[in-house]
């Protein structure tokens, strides 16, 4: 549909991440929300750069697994960094009360948007939250070096959909609900190390991860 | 960039068209059965041979095809036995392969460094402190016993493939009477070898074969000495050096403190041995023809050869060898070379020829996919011309099914962003710049944080089994690798070892490579190419696992490594960019969307991800995607040789004057130097003997 000007609107593509894996039922909770000029992105010949495009103070919304809603945001101005044209926000919202994988929505930009006066195209991309009970136990995860039994920091622990990253003394406490999970600690250069846990109380789990072997060059 | 065409092919065009005049007068000949050609002078019709009817440019007694793991071995043994020789090869520097292998020799039957080993024995000169890495038991052995486990029917790897019933005996038994003399052959050129650990694959089940090779980092590069500079060792993670195209790696755990490793130190050695000793090398000279007698009779008498000069393609400068004492400076557009008493083909196998290796697997008619070393040794090397003049002068092949019976053969190494992922080159090399990129190395279990699509974005394997290949079978036995008893327990010749229980208990195979070499919808007639394949990830798998995505790891122009704000930008920037890139990642954002729902659901239902190894979403900008190519590395299947290393024709008679070796060779399945040293051990010694 062209703008009040005539000109095309150009496309865009909306990006989100930084959505927690894990939202407790009913809580506040935070994302990012990226969106691009995506004109000249089929890398069709004397395609326009997209990234002359910037996307200043264009609105965006949420919308949940009803198509209701949930929350409204503008673009920073600022680009995020490693980008050329992808333009960000923070969004914050209210999980659903009940627990569930919901599909939400993101929808932008409306409005002018783009400071070069260039109207914009809205686009919307789905994205997954995962809504549980609040977690009533602490399971404290303790990686640890098989051989020299060293803790090993900054290891990553996934008790799905729960996730956490050991401190300095190789420990991470998850807070879960009540069931069973696998428990996975990997860590760079190491073998991921996987356990099946079943949580009914407050527990702890110490993971010995073994050196991958090392790799043979012939 | 360049777009939708095969620049390789550009480089080989230049060669085919170079005409040939004097061949086509020397074959008229043959071709009548005459096997002599008639020339007129000014008396009348006289009568001439083959050899005087040709106008060589050069002459030695033995000219040998290839400078590397066949050919220097050969070249060195010829000159101690008093015979002129010439080696040519198409590269601006000798060693071939071998410069960038991993040195690791496998040979045995109770060689030097075995008993060295059993005894708890130093080298000479003293290099060796590091303790034996096996008892005595596993380490005794003789030829005969060495003989048995590389022709034991019996045997069966972890892939379901026997890979010693099929070698060929006559040639075995060469192999194992000559494991002892070679050895020591190489330690008398300079080659110093550390304690035995382990063998190659299929090296044979019974016994630890496989020493690696190293100099000592000294203040400066001495052959003589055994020691190499810490520049031209290279530095881990920055540079290479011109005499190592890949970083030496610490043999400290073999040799001693300080003793760096890897094909340098076994092919820099036997360079300069062969050197010293007055080898003379035609460099920059790709062997066309082998020139015989008759079409399939009488000996063969020289070659035919054409320049084949390399560039760096940013400065225009021609390569050049590193050193440079015996080098033959000609610029000729074509050579003749006179052999008086011999030919040695050591040029290296089929793994870089498309059309050739195809035989074995039509997927890999795909020009996309290089050999291992394609940056090293350019796209006239292992181009099977060694194996191709062979037939052409009637000699028959062997082993042509034993690409299968290796695992490694052709596999998908867990290196991104680069088109030989098999060879690890930083830049200090002068090919580095052909390449571009050294490459991310990521271990199966870091494909975690990444999913794999093929050429038209879609996943088709769990990306923790792609890198993953079994088969190969070598000491120590077990059923990890397909025997059902392990180390010295392994029985030779049993039954059981090819039990179809046992094969069922041991097979572990994932076959991912065919799911990444089958045809999709973007695959298209006549070729039906399976296409790129592609790891996509995104930042927070960067930071997550730290890795290292900057140059000289990845580049941002040669178009193996990408970087977009969204993903259907990555796709349109993978389509436009990357030359082998037929057909758009149409399913690539579809891909990457169902990919993130499965994680949220924490399980993966189309290949089984997740209880294996936790799954992470891709959707942090900014996106990435890696080439993750297959490659060819081993060359199986050849020429067919006999023990003496002659060359076999297809009435099973040697092709008088004419050996062959390693991967221009076939009949034999052991991965690695070992086989080619020997048989250019072989080849040297016997070619020598021929009468002139």
């Amino acid at each position: 549909m062209a703008s009040q000007s005539g000109v095309q609107p150009h496309p865009t593509s909306v990006v989100v991440w930084d959505i927690p894996s894990a939202v407790v039922a009913g809580e506040r909770f935070r994302m990012k929300v990226g969106i691009k000029c995506s004109l000249g992105s089929d890398g069709s010949p004397g395609s326009h750069d997209s990234d002359v495009c910037r996307l200043t103070g264009g609105d965006f919304r949420i919308y949940d697994h009803q198509g209701a809603q949930v929350a409204a945001g503008k673009l920073s101005g600022d680009r995020w960094p490693g980008t050329t044209g992808l333009y960000v926000a923070e969004a914050e919202m209210e999980a659903p009360k009940a627990e569930g994988l919901y599909t939400w929505s993101v929808k932008g930009p409306q409005g002018e948007g783009s400071d070069a006066g260039v109207p914009h195209a809205e686009s919307s991309v789905g994205f997954g939250v995962r809504v549980v009970a609040r977690p009533d136990y602490l399971v404290a995860v303790e990686a640890v070096d098989k051989v020299s039994h060293k803790p090993i920091p900054g290891a990553h622990v996934v008790m799905h959909p729960y996730r956490a990253v050991t401190d300095e003394r190789g420990i991470a406490e998850v807070r879960v609900a009540k069931g069973a999970y696998k428990l996975f600690v990997s860590q760079t250069r190491y073998l991921t190390f996987g356990l099946p846990v079943e949580v009914t109380v407050d527990m702890t789990a110490r993971a010995e991860l073994d050196l991958e072997p090392e790799r043979e060059r012939n | 960039m360049a777009k939708k065409h095969n620049s390789d092919a550009k480089d080989r065009e230049l060669q085919d068209k170079k005409s040939v005049s004097r061949r086509d007068f020397v074959r008229t000949g043959a071709a009548a059965g005459v096997g002599a050609v008639l020339s007129m002078s000014g008396t009348g019709l006289a009568q001439v041979s083959p050899a005087e009817a040709i106008q060589w440019n050069y002459e030695a007694d033995i000219v040998i095809i290839g400078g590397g793991c066949v050919g220097l071995p050969a070249a060195i043994r010829a000159r101690d036995l008093g015979a002129s020789v010439i080696v040519v090869d198409q590269n601006f520097d000798p060693g071939g392969k071998m410069l960038h292998s991993g040195s690791l020799i496998s040979l045995g039957g109770g060689d030097p460094l075995q008993l060295r080993d059993i005894k708890g024995e130093s080298d000479k000169e003293g290099f060796v402190t590091a303790p034996p890495q096996h008892t005595a038991a596993e380490l005794t052995e003789d030829p005969d016993f060495l003989f048995r486990d590389h022709t034991d029917w019996s045997v069966m790897d972890a892939a379901a493939q026997a890979p010693y019933r099929y070698n060929e005996r006559d040639l075995h038994r060469g192999y194992a009477d000559n494991c002892y003399a070679t050895r020591e052959f190489l330690m008398a050129n300079y080659v110093r070898m550390g304690r035995i650990s382990g063998t190659h694959g299929n090296g044979a089940m019974s016994r630890a074969r496989r020493a690696v090779c190293f100099l000592m980092e000294g203040a400066k590069t001495d052959i003589k000495a055994g020691t190499v500079s810490k520049e031209d060792a290279g530095i881990e993670g920055v540079r290479s050096s011109h005499f190592a195209p890949r970083v030496m790696g610490d043999g400290s755990k073999v040799a001693s403190k300080g003793a760096r490793t890897n094909g340098a130190a076994l092919a820099r050695p036997l360079e300069f041995s062969a050197r010293e000793k007055g080898a003379r090398f035609l460099l920059n000279y790709h062997m066309d023809e082998i020139i015989r007698e008759g079409q399939f009779s009488g000996r063969v008498i020289g070659i035919r050869a054409s320049y084949s000069p390399r560039f760096d393609p940013g400065t225009g400068a021609q390569l050049e060898s590193l050193w440079k004492n015996g080098n033959i400076d000609d610029r000729a557009e074509t050579v003749f070379i006179r052999a008086r008493k011999a030919i040695v083909i050591g040029a290296g196998g089929h793994t870089a020829n498309p059309q050739f290796r195809s035989m074995f697997y039509p997927a890999f008619r795909d020009p996309a996919f290089v050999s291992s070393g394609w940056a090293l040794l350019g796209p006239r090397g292992q181009d099977a011309s060694g194996i191709i003049a062979g037939m052409r002068v009637g000699a028959n092949l062997a082993g042509m099914q034993q690409n299968l019976s290796y695992g490694p053969t052709f596999h998908i190494p867990g290196t991104l962003a680069t088109r030989d992922p098999y060879t690890d080159m930083l830049p200090g090399h002068p090919t580095f710049s052909l390449r571009g990129s050294t490459g991310i190395v990521l271990s199966p279990e870091q494909f975690q944080h990444l999913i794999v699509v093929n050429q038209v974005g879609k996943r088709f394997f769990n990306e923790l089994l792609v890198t993953v290949k079994s088969g190969g079978a070598a000491f120590p036995a077990g059923p990890n690798k397909g025997q059902p008893r392990k180390g010295l327990d392994h029985v030779q010749l049993d039954w059981r070892n090819a039990s179809a229980e046992n094969i069922r208990a041991t097979y572990s195979e994932p076959n991912a490579i065919h799911a990444a070499l089958a045809m999709n919808e973007g695959s298209k007639a006549p070729d039906f190419f399976s296409g790129p394949i592609w790891a996509i990830f995104d930042r927070a798998a960067v930071e997550r696992d730290k890795w290292n995505i900057d140059p000289p790891f990845t580049s941002p122009t040669n178009g193996f490594f990408f970087q977009a704000d969204t993903i259907e930008e990555l796709a349109a920037k993978i389509y436009a960019g990357h030359e082998f890139q037929r057909v758009p990642l149409s399913h690539l954002k579809e891909t990457v969307a169902k990919w993130n729902s499965y994680v949220d659901k924490g399980s993966d239902p189309e290949f089984a991800r997740g209880p294996d190894a936790p799954i992470y979403k891709i959707d942090m900008p900014p996106f990435y995607a890696a080439t993750l190519y297959p490659v060819w590395h081993d060359s199986y299947g050849g020429l067919r040789i006999n023990g003496q290393a002659q060359v076999i024709d297809m009435q099973g008679e040697p092709i008088p004057g004419l050996y062959s070796g390693g991967e221009s060779s076939g009949g034999g399945n052991q991965h690695g130097l070992g086989r080619a040293l020997v048989h250019g051990y072989i080849a040297g010694t016997n070619a020598a003997k021929e009468p002139s």
